[in-house]
């Protein structure tokens, strides 16, 4: 079948079967390997990416579903997204890596829907996406960064 | 820098590699935990490769794929290969296997009853050992004799990337990809499996998303690949799904033990001796020895106890094989004694500090279990109980606390290559980093060393040809190993540099070409003292509190090692409370997600009180190690914590109680 998928910013139609899932689209298809696959149960978050603003997981969506809709993933050059990356590596947020794009985009996901997200939201939030390295502290120190950041910006332009 | 590379999703896991001819791999398991095979029809199969791999040699080694029985679930029977990945999974449909199941071993006690598992064997018993020096209770002095039973259950190593390869045989060698902790052990394991030349096989390290001990090994479906590259000529990519991690990825942990103490009314224990049990699944591997030989051989750990004798039992079972995760044994080894000197501590009614003051040593020794402890361990104790006024706050905190061993797998050293070109100074080391944030370190240090940038240092990806030796990261050694590998190598760069231009300046090393190697040999294992103590209100999972009072030598990376300690510290609530692979009697595996299997999540962070004394190592880097010490020092102070509320003595792991924490471990 064809779709029509929007990803960061770029139409790209192609040809798939229907059954193909979205992670493996943009890894497969398009080559945007930010996205990583650590469980297939949608427990592990590590495939987290933006479908319309809203975090899914793209493990256990089909590119079908995302058809004609507006996919960001890890590899966007949003500058929010770049504030957020920033923070984690400032706090140390990640160590083997693999979990980091998951975390990243469900931050970015927090901080678009969250006026004033505190520790405890924070914590809540992130309840989908596992980390075996870092035990969440530097993740949540790194949340917390780019929460303040991004406010900082915005008072900035006021 | 490593960091943005992965922020920015740039990282170069295994599975983000592609090659042109691809074949991607599905495996076609057992759903038996034992059966006979009657047929097999279809895939690649033992009728064309009949193999058995493990690094030493032994008469229950694991076929590669099964030859005639399947002895777990989740265990390789055949392969199957297509160019589309989901068109291989398609094809495991197409291979005919008929099976005719048997009665199977799905725990310890069950293997001790029942019949043997394998033919030809009389029991399920795969060996036996002893270690210590075997001992007359009529010949020591002591008052008093406590004993019980403790069991820490099986924990998968659930890295967030699992297991994976790339084997792609091209020109008449074998290039290998890998997820792993050792490419050269890995290289080893391979080429005694499949009976290659050295020259015939170049491993490639690439980013591992994390291994905790588990992607040190060697394992059935990485040789399967590698033949069948060799045989289609074609790359073959095999990437592990997260059921089969659970069903089939080696476990680690699975010991009990039964163990008396003898002591002296005064608390000083004269005595020890038991019987220790790994749960060692379906074959035989080498890391059997390395769990069961430090479970054994630390028990008695930081303690002066002049007879300690322990009989080792390697236990067949119904399951996957038995394989590293965080610890490895060590700390089996330390919950075992601690559980055990809290215990009689209470029938003594003594402090649970007081008796480990009693017992914890003033001078090095080696104990009769054959553990050398290379410093006193009393004078770390008391500073660590008067840092946290330990005697006031038992008072108001329900606390446990733990004094371990750190014993640190410095043996037999590692290698490193420093290269310096075009400005960039890249440094490989032979023992391969698994998401740990070794650069960080290596950054830190040589920036100082070189007197450079710390930008123009980048810790690059290794390959057997590179570096023609190496060991790897695991047994919180890179600290030691690492640091000092590298402190080397940096010296003989600058050597090179005065040797050249009669002396050292930035601009000489940066402006030049400079390229040495070197392997800093350690021909024994060092060892550190650490501390930890845990509170907690059981109501309240938020409530727990972690006190940590380590000796880490001089610290390389604080940001490397506090990772280390939140990381580790949430692994170790996991391993204390929820973290397992659950069987039913049958052996069939219940645990069917990542979730079920216990991980915690953001919610569930303990609070952290650290402390670290600094004092240095005997090594040119002069650090301690610290990977596995929370593993070691955390379980078995939360569960005195736990029990001292509940009432209820806690001797098995995890302690999987869901009325805990308001049940939040639901």
């Amino acid at each position: 079948m064809m779709v029509n998928i929007n990803v960061n910013g770029r139409e790209y139609k192609k040809d798939i079967e229907p059954r193909m899932l979205l992670v493996s689209f943009l890894r497969d298809e398009l080559n945007l390997t930010g996205t990583h696959i650590g469980c297939d149960t949608s427990n592990c978050g590590a495939c987290t990416v933006l479908m319309d603003g809203k975090s899914v997981k793209s493990c256990t969506v089909l590119a079908a579903q995302a058809n004609n809709h507006e996919i960001t993933t890890i590899e966007s050059s949003d500058p929010k997204l770049d504030v957020i990356k920033q923070s984690f590596v400032e706090e140390n947020g990640l160590q083997c890596g693999f979990c980091t794009p998951g975390m990243i985009m469900q931050t970015f996901y927090i901080l678009e829907n969250s006026e004033d997200a505190d520790e405890e939201y924070i914590k809540k939030n992130l309840r989908g996406n596992l980390c075996r390295c870092t035990g969440y502290k530097s993740i949540i120190d790194s949340v917390k960064k780019a929460e303040e950041k991004v406010k900082g910006e915005i008072n900035v332009s006021k | 820098m490593y960091l943005n590379r992965f922020v920015n999703g740039e990282g170069k896991y295994v599975d983000d590699i592609k090659f042109d001819n691809m074949l991607y791999m599905s495996i076609v398991r057992s759903p038996y935990a034992h059966a006979k095979i009657k047929k097999v029809k279809g895939g690649l199969n033992s009728s064309e490769l009949k193999a058995y791999y493990a690094g030493m040699d032994h008469a229950m080694r694991e076929p590669v794929l099964a030859i005639d029985e399947v002895s777990y679930v989740g265990q390789c029977v055949a392969a199957v290969f297509s160019e589309n990945r989901y068109e291989s999974e398609d094809l495991l449909n197409s291979v005919e296997v008929d099976y005719e199941p048997l009665d199977a071993v799905s725990s310890i006690d069950d293997a001790l009853k029942k019949p043997a598992i394998h033919d030809g064997m009389k029991d399920n018993i795969l060996d036996t050992e002893d270690v210590g020096n075997k001992f007359n209770e009529k010949d020591i002095d002591y008052d008093i004799k406590v004993s019980d039973t403790l069991f820490m259950d099986r924990i998968s190593a659930n890295p967030i990337e699992t297991r994976g390869i790339i084997a792609d045989y091209k020109d008449n060698v074998l290039h290998i990809y890998a997820s792993s902790q050792s490419i050269h052990r890995l290289k080893g394991g391979i080429m005694k499996t499949l009976n290659l030349k050295d020259d015939e096989i170049v491993v490639h390290h690439v980013d591992t998303g994390g291994a905790f001990g588990l992607k040190a090994l060697i394992f059935p479906e990485y040789i399967i690949a590698a033949y069948a590259s060799m045989k289609y000529k074609k790359p073959v990519k095999w990437i592990e799904t997260r059921s089969e991690h659970l069903q089939a990825a080696h476990a680690g942990r699975g010991i009990k033990a039964d163990i008396t103490l003898y002591a002296r009314k005064d608390g000083k224990i004269n005595g020890l001796d038991g019987t220790v049990y790994l749960d060692t699944g379906a074959y035989f591997t080498d890391d059997d020895l390395v769990d069961l030989g430090n479970a054994m051989h630390e028990v008695t750990g930081p303690y002066f106890i002049e007879n300690a004798h322990l009989t080792g039992k390697y236990v067949l079972t119904n399951k996957a094989l038995n394989g590293y995760y965080r610890g490895a044994g060590k700390p089996e080894a330390s919950r075992i004694m601690e559980r055990m000197i809290d215990l009689l501590a209470d029938k003594l009614k003594m402090d649970i500090a007081d008796i480990r003051i009693k017992n914890a040593t003033e001078k090095p020794f080696k104990s009769p279990l054959g553990f050398d402890i290379n410093y006193p361990t009393k004078p770390l104790l008391e500073a660590a109980l008067k840092h946290f006024d330990y005697y006031n706050l038992s008072k108001k905190e329900k606390l446990g606390i733990s004094l371990f061993i750190l014993d640190e797998d410095t043996a037999p050293g590692e290698s490193c290559r420093i290269t310096v070109k075009d400005g960039k100074v890249k440094v490989y080391f032979g023992g391969d980093v698994s998401g740990q944030g070794h650069e960080l370190f290596v950054q830190e240090m040589l920036s100082e060393e070189f007197n450079i940038d710390k930008d123009l240092i980048s810790l690059d990806y290794d390959d057997t040809d590179t570096l023609k030796d190496g060991t790897g990261t695991w047994g919180s050694r890179s600290a030691i190993t690492h640091g000092s590998v590298l402190m080397k190598t940096a010296e003989i760069i600058k050597n090179d540099v005065i040797k050249k231009f009669g002396k050292y300046d930035k601009d000489l090393l940066l402006d030049n070409e400079f390229n040495e190697y070197y392997y800093y040999k350690i021909d024994y294992n060092a060892n550190s003292v650490n501390f930890n103590m845990v509170s907690c209100d059981v109501n309240d999972m938020n409530s727990i509190k972690i006190y940590t009072y380590y000796d880490l030598g001089k610290i390389l990376n604080l940001k490397n090692v506090l990772g280390s300690i939140h990381g580790g510290g949430l692994q170790a609530l996991g391993e204390t409370l929820s973290e397992t692979l659950r069987y039913d009697e049958d052996g069939q595996l219940i645990t069917n997600n990542i979730a079920d299997a216990g991980l915690l999540t953001a919610d569930k962070i303990p609070q952290y009180n650290i402390k670290i004394v600094e004092n240095n190592s005997e090594f040119p880097d002069k650090a301690k190690g610290i990977g596995e010490s929370t593993m070691i020092g955390i379980p078995s102070a939360l569960a005195r914590s736990i029990e001292l509320q509940t009432g209820k003595r806690v001797t098995k792991f995890p302690i999987d109680d869901l009325s805990l924490f308001n049940k939040c471990m639901e």
